[in-house]
């Protein structure tokens, strides 16, 4: 292995959210960052549902509002129960510019722009093969034969961590830590998203599904709208998947755009794109695994850093912020001077006074609440049950709770109905 | 079209691949072959895996890289690699 004679302050590893928020954040600071990435373009990898919430990334990056990729600002939110071809509701309105949708693989090339705008050096189309460790610690990245040395190398390789597993840091993930995410990518006239949606230029519609939409299996299908196209998709539970899946996953995508409730929005469109992901699923308030070594931090997916409620999902803002907060220990174990594992365990401490930890603290119950099958198939038939008697009796319409008692009836016990409910008060 | 099922082949038609020479993935077929629960053949969001006969056949071609195969396989048959530089998947509106 021979040395590449120049030598870094940090190498970053991956051009997604969170390695580009490190690498830009230090870059910024005047520290000589090196920013790696495997794909052609940086982001040529990455997949996300749809959203990506701004005031996270705001912090992060100068220039925001001027020149990030927002395809639409979400305005409106929607939550749907889907039992056959039933469904109910609840829908929310607001015009605010608090999260957008667009392609992650635009934002992630944007970030990566704002890296080099700020001195950083981002090279594409190298894939990192493993990082290398002298006497425990991180002193670089193996590229080939050649090394690459620096003080600190910040992981953000993604949900795979393939060095991290390599270098003996981490378990490989277990299958109940991870979501499977699938999505189609449908090109629409601008107009026609618009009219068929509702929606006015520049606003867009953030729409999470729940029942037996996804096929049985657990999980919730989503449809965000870009500019020019929509995100059709759906995250099941791996673990779940494994044992229950009956067909080919592309098929459960497919029965979306086929649906007799959706498929009247995707006639005039055409799939631009099929992607897949893994999403991280930890149960909180253990941190997944150490983020911290000697010369190494770890951030973004690579650090299980994600928020699922159910009825929204963090994870671009989450791994940027955390590549954000990488950063921020560099910078001040380069204060307490160097990069030992002592001085960069306060990224821990940042990462728990940050509104991740908290977040994902405060929520810990809602992955257990998400293991709930009922949520899946009983509620939402309940519901559509419920509705059902209120709206499509002609003659006698019972009472609200009359409707309610029948539907309950042979579906779910009054003490597992009250469990649930307080269950999901308490998770979300 | 929409309207209508589309095989896998012609969904995934619309990726774009810089295909590695050398695979990524290497999977031992002596394992597939004691292997009853096969999940892949159904979660590999790409369809690399499938039957032949008891045979998996697996190509790496049309991988889109998610890491599923790698974490359910039951009998660690799955060596997974990241592509070689600027090889594989290229995303572009995900």
């Amino acid at each position: 292995m021979k040395e590449v004679g120049y030598r870094f302050d940090v190498i970053v590893v991956g051009a997604g959210p969170a390695g580009s928020a490190s690498a830009y954040t230090l870059a910024k600071k005047g520290f000589k960052v090196l920013l790696v990435e495997r794909g052609r373009i940086p982001g040529s990898k990455n997949v996300f549902g749809g959203r990506v919430y701004a005031d996270p990334l705001r912090e992060v990056f100068d220039g925001f509002d001027d020149s990030a990729p927002i395809h639409r600002w979400v305005t409106k939110e929607r939550i749907s129960m889907v039992s056959g071809d039933a469904m109910t509701s609840f829908e929310f309105y607001m015009r605010k510019n608090t999260s957008f949708t667009t392609y992650l693989t635009e934002l992630a090339c944007w970030m990566a722009k704002k890296v080099e705008e700020v001195g950083g050096t981002v090279l594409t189309e190298i894939t990192v093969d493993e990082l290398v460790v002298e006497n425990g610690k991180v002193t670089g990245i193996r590229v080939g034969d050649e090394k690459v040395s620096s003080e600190v190398v910040i992981d953000a390789e993604g949900i795979n961590r393939l060095l991290l597993e390599r270098a003996g840091l981490v378990p490989k993930l277990e299958l109940r830590h991870a979501g499977l995410g699938v999505k189609e990518v449908i090109k629409l006239p601008k107009k026609e998203i618009e009219d068929l949606f509702s929606l006015k230029e520049g606003e867009g519609l953030a729409w999470l599904m729940m029942g037996d939409i996804t096929g049985g299996l657990p999980g919730g299908a989503f449809l965000y709208t870009n500019k020019d196209s929509v995100s059709l998709g759906l995250v099941v539970m791996l673990g779940e998947a494994v044992k229950e899946v009956r067909e080919h996953i592309s098929r459960y995508v497919e029965a979306l755009r086929l649906h007799p409730l959706l498929e009247r929005y995707f006639r005039n469109g055409r799939i631009m794109e099929y992607s897949a992901h893994l999403v991280p699923e930890y149960t909180w308030p253990s941190l997944p695994h150490r983020l911290y070594a000697d010369g190494l931090l770890v951030a973004g997916d690579a650090a299980g850093l994600l928020l699922n409620l159910g009825y929204n999902f963090r994870g671009v803002d989450y791994a940027a912020y955390s590549g954000y907060l990488a950063a921020k220990a560099v910078e001040k174990a380069h204060e307490m001077g160097g990069m030992t594992s002592e001085n960069l365990s306060v990224y821990e401490r940042l990462l728990e006074e940050s509104f991740i930890v908290k977040q994902l603290r405060k929520f810990r119950n809602a992955p257990k609440m998400r293991e709930n099958r009922r949520l899946y198939s009983t509620y939402p038939e309940l519901l559509n049950s419920v509705m059902g008697q209120l709206f499509h009796s002609s003659y006698e319409v019972p009472k609200v709770m009359e409707a309610f008692k029948r539907a309950r009836k042979g579906r779910v016990g009054w003490l597992d109905l009250i469990s649930d409910l307080l269950e999901v008060v308490r998770s979300v | 079209m929409m309207r209508k099922p589309m095989r896998v082949d012609d969904i995934l038609n619309n990726d774009v691949w810089d295909v590695d020479y050398e695979p990524h993935i290497r999977v031992d077929a002596t394992k597939c072959r004691e292997c009853e629960e096969k999940p892949c053949l159904l979660l590999c969001p790409a369809q690399c895996y499938t039957l032949a006969g008891d045979e998996v056949l697996f190509s790496y071609e049309g991988c889109l890289e998610c890491g599923t195969c790698r974490l359910i396989c039951p009998h660690d048959a799955i060596q997974w690699d990241y592509p070689v530089s600027g090889r594989g998947i290229h995303f572009r509106f995900s």
